[in-house]
């Protein structure tokens, strides 16, 4: 079966005077996971909502394969979508049971049918032993793969996901949202993950987006983006780096033309004791496998993330260079 | 999380603080009332005047109370839950001002509401007067509906109490994660549907609550029923008090309508199940209100409107017509004032005493504090009625009569035993939000726990008890069996100058004393409703 593509054209929402969203376009395809990044207050989780409906577009148009669902003016509520939701506190509905919560959108097949449709996403999602626990019962974990059963169990045309794993243990994240993606990703849909971690962006989505104040800077595949950002926002939005202005770069590290601004990814600063670019390590530390440098170069510091073995130890002088695949030379001068 | 609590609290209950003693006291104070009727209720026997009762009257007394509460049940959940839903969710014309007005109906005491719709009503009231003159009928032409009736005192009783489901049915929604409703209506769930399958049993238990509280007041009403007639259990008991002579008998009808207060509160507990109500990760979003355009939303205000117009305008109003017709007998309310606030004053001052003892004996959680809250808000649902029997019971058995200050006593005890509850769980609650850490820190630096309770807990609890304090003081100075059973020989109290003079059908006279009752009634309500419009929780994202 050919799935629909859910777009964004040229959308915007405006709350009294303030824009949320401005004009921006954005295609989900289906069976990809398309990561929605940015800070607080960038809009991310206002477009999620323009797509589900549940707030109307002042401008643009949102479309799903070849039917509008909202113009300005026009917005197809909410139920008529078939738009499945997945919200960071979960939702669900604390009078009913894991099971009843997973049956609540299967109305449509009856009571029998239903019952064996959300027993069989339970135990997809490993909860089969927890179908009658109520959502105050269940873990953190417990209850985010029940609500991800609940937006997939009626087989829904596109699934929003609004921050979905920041409210789970940082210890148990990486294993629930491997899990609960797996299955958003064999339904084959247009799957949209807002979220404010980078990390969480380019370990899980296929596709990554990066919004800042309303506006979309830049879309493309995961790697791609991280490896050819188009803007310093951009490749600061995907993880630390270091930016340095043309003037304040050390002599002999890189060329950067006047009024230019140098990006550098803390992994693009290699250490090379033949280099003539010398640095003073001012601190060294684990920082999970790799060790983190704090440099001082010239009077300007420097972060840098080097393979462990090896690494160089606090009040060492070592020589660096740049891995021109990870520093990125910017024209503009603003940050 | 429930495996180290347990231990812990186990622990405390082993060791009780120095504050204990005294609060267990305290509790003992709050909880003797209730215990002599119970023990009257079993060894005094009934007598004469029991036997007539049980043949005759019981069975009228109970059936009077229960329909009273199964039709003020229907009445309120029918107007004060689709209002609480509309002023919650949605946006109409007045939404804002109705999120308060709707609250003010609690400002007048169920008696005071029964003098006006019992005037309003009437045969020489405007209403029928209004349908005479309009189609030349005799008043016998015709059939009007009777205030005074059971279904009538059902109607009053609800029509003042139902703010307190509107209030717990609103936070009741508000508290829900907005969430659930999106995540029901991208499930596909219609609007309508999303409210009734999602919405409504989400709230279910906060509008228990609401109900089990509106319910217990009604039960305790004896003002209305007296007024319109309507035979009742607490009418009972103060009859059987005060016509036969009687508190043994009275003590046996006490027993049944404590019966059914227990009922109540077991069935409210049981209403909340094991389903939870409340999520379990709270992320606030702004409520965004769908707003009712055109004749949704003049039909919304409309429906609106017309609980607040028969809870408060139209009562009020009709009073306040009354008040203004005739200047009769300013003088003597000048003095049923003054018995009035000394009455409700000593019995504020004696509960806030008390609930400040409870409250600062190990921050109201030791085992004594915890025994004294227990009694507490179990003493908050019994009547009035009941709790003045039984200091009439225990001042019987030492021999005091209701002279000198023994019935001033008396009835400040009563207050303090029916409403201590609210004065001390605002303070156990402002204890509660202090961070545990400031009496560790207090003890850190030397503190022993005395001067700890003096100089941290017991200004942090200030804080909390203004608001509690001032609850005790119009609560008091609204009860009316009490006051009529034990105030001292002469002394009229507002309530009880304006029962007087409304069942003497001298309406206008009562009109003044039953405003400046209702008047200090709005004052806890507009702190209430002011609080509200400014702490929403939800609200704030």
């Amino acid at each position: 079966m050919i799935k629909d593509t859910l777009s964004a054209r040229g959308v915007s929402r405006r709350y009294d005077d303030t824009t949320v969203v401005e004009d921006v376009s954005l295609k989900l395809k289906p069976g990809l996971i398309t990561a929605l990044l940015g800070g607080s207050g960038a809009g991310k989780s206002t477009l999620l909502r323009l797509f589900a409906g549940l707030e109307p577009v002042d401008a643009g148009e949102i479309w799903l394969g070849e039917r509008a669902l909202s113009k300005p003016g026009m917005t197809i509520a909410p139920d008529k979508r078939h738009i499945g939701l997945i919200f960071q506190d979960f939702a669900l509905f604390p009078h009913l049971t894991a099971e009843q919560n997973v049956m609540f959108g299967l109305k449509a097949l009856g009571k029998e049918a239903a019952t064996a449709e959300a027993r069989s996403w339970l135990e997809r999602l490993d909860l089969t032993a927890r179908a009658g626990a109520y959502p105050h019962e269940l873990s953190g974990g417990e209850q985010q793969r029940v609500a991800i059963a609940r937006a997939l169990a009626p087989k829904p045309a596109a699934i929003l996901m609004d921050e979905p794993f920041s409210g789970l243990d940082p210890a148990l994240r990486s294993y629930v949202r491997d899990a609960a993606l797996e299955a958003v990703r064999a339904a084959g849909i247009p799957a949209l993950l807002v979220t404010h971690d980078p990390l969480e962006a380019l370990e899980s989505a296929d596709h990554v987006a990066i919004l800042k104040s309303g506006h979309l800077l830049q879309e493309g595949p995961a790697e791609e983006m991280y490896l050819q950002p188009r803007s310093a926002d951009v490749a600061a939005a995907l993880g630390p780096v270091n930016v340095m202005m043309a003037d304040e770069v050390p002599a002999g590290l890189i060329d950067v033309p006047a009024g230019s601004q140098l990006v550098v990814r803390p992994e693009g600063i290699l250490v090379e004791d033949s280099s003539p670019s010398r640095a003073q390590v001012v601190a060294s530390q684990l920082s999970g496998g790799m060790t983190r440098l704090v440099l001082d170069m010239a009077g300007r510091r420097l972060i840098a993330l080097v393979p462990r073995a090896g690494a160089p130890g606090a009040g060492h002088e070592i020589g660096i260079r740049l891995d021109p695949a990870l520093s990125f030379i910017f024209p503009s001068a603003q940050v | 999380m429930a495996g180290p609590a347990l231990p812990r609290s186990l622990a405390r209950w082993l060791t009780p603080g120095p504050g204990d003693g005294p609060a267990a006291l305290a509790g003992a104070v709050i909880a003797v009332p209730v215990v002599s009727v119970l023990l009257a209720a079993i060894f005094l026997g009934g007598g004469e005047a029991w036997d007539h009762i049980r043949s005759t009257l019981l069975v009228p007394y109970l059936g009077g109370t229960v329909g009273t509460l199964v039709l003020a049940t229907i009445f309120m959940l029918m107007f004060a839950v689709p209002a609480a839903w509309l002023v919650t969710m949605h946006e109409f014309p007045g939404r804002a001002a109705f999120e308060w007005l709707l609250i003010l109906p609690l400002a007048a005491p169920g008696y005071v509401l029964a003098y006006a719709w019992g005037d309003l009503m009437g045969v020489g009231g405007p209403l029928q007067t209004a349908l005479r003159d309009m189609t030349g009928w005799a008043a016998r032409d015709y059939w009007f509906p009777s205030m005074r009736s059971l279904p009538g005192l059902a109607f009053v009783l609800a029509s003042g109490l139902y703010p307190y489901v509107y209030l717990t049915a609103r936070a009741g929604f508000v508290s829900q994660s907005v969430c659930a409703l999106e995540a029901a209506r991208s499930l596909g769930a219609s609007p309508l549907s999303s409210f009734w399958n999602v919405a409504l049993p989400a709230a279910r238990p906060a509008i228990a609550a609401g109900l089990a509280l509106s319910l217990m007041e009604s039960a305790a009403d004896y003002g209305a029923a007296e007024f319109l007639g309507v035979p009742t259990l607490t009418f009972g008991i103060v009859r059987a008090w005060k016509s036969f002579g009687e508190p043994a008998a009275a003590a046996r009808l006490a027993v049944v309508l404590l019966v059914l207060v227990v009922g109540l509160v077991m069935a409210e507990r049981w209403s909340r199940g094991r389903a939870g109500s409340q999520q379990s990760s709270t992320r606030w979003r702004t409520v965004s209100r769908t707003r009712l355009g055109g004749v949704a939303g003049w039909l919304a205000a409309a429906f609106c409107l017309t609980g607040f117009t028969i809870g408060f305008v139209l009562p009020v109003s009709r009073l306040v017509w009354r008040a203004l017709e005739t200047q009769e007998s300013i003088a003597p309310v000048g003095e049923a004032l003054k018995n009035t606030l000394i009455l409700a004053g000593a019995g504020a001052a004696f509960a806030m005493v008390l609930a400040l003892v409870i409250a600062l004996a190990g921050r109201g959680k030791g085992p004594g504090a915890a025994f004294a809250r227990l009694t507490a808000s179990s003493a908050y649902a019994i009547p009035g009625a009941v709790l003045a029997l039984g200091a009439l019971v225990v001042l019987g058995g030492f021999g005091l009569t209701l002279t000198g200050l023994v019935p001033v006593a008396a009835l400040a005890w009563v207050y303090a035993s029916r409403f201590t509850a609210a004065g001390a769980e605002p303070m156990v609650a402002a204890l509660d939000r202090a961070p545990a850490s400031l009496g560790q820190a207090a003890q850190s630096l030397g503190a022993t726990p005395w001067r700890r309770a003096k100089e941290v807990d017991l200004p942090i609890a200030l804080s909390g008890a203004s608001a509690g304090a001032l609850i005790l003081f119009v609560e008091s100075l609204k009860e009316l069996p009490a006051t009529l059973m034990l105030r001292p020989f002469n002394w009229d109290t507002l309530a009880v100058r304006a029962h007087a003079y409304a069942t003497d059908e001298r309406l206008a006279a009562a009109a003044l004393p039953a405003l400046l009752i209702t008047a200090a009634g709005l004052i806890p309500v507009i702190l209430l409703s002011w609080r509200l419009s400014h702490a929403r929780p939800g609200e704030a994202a």
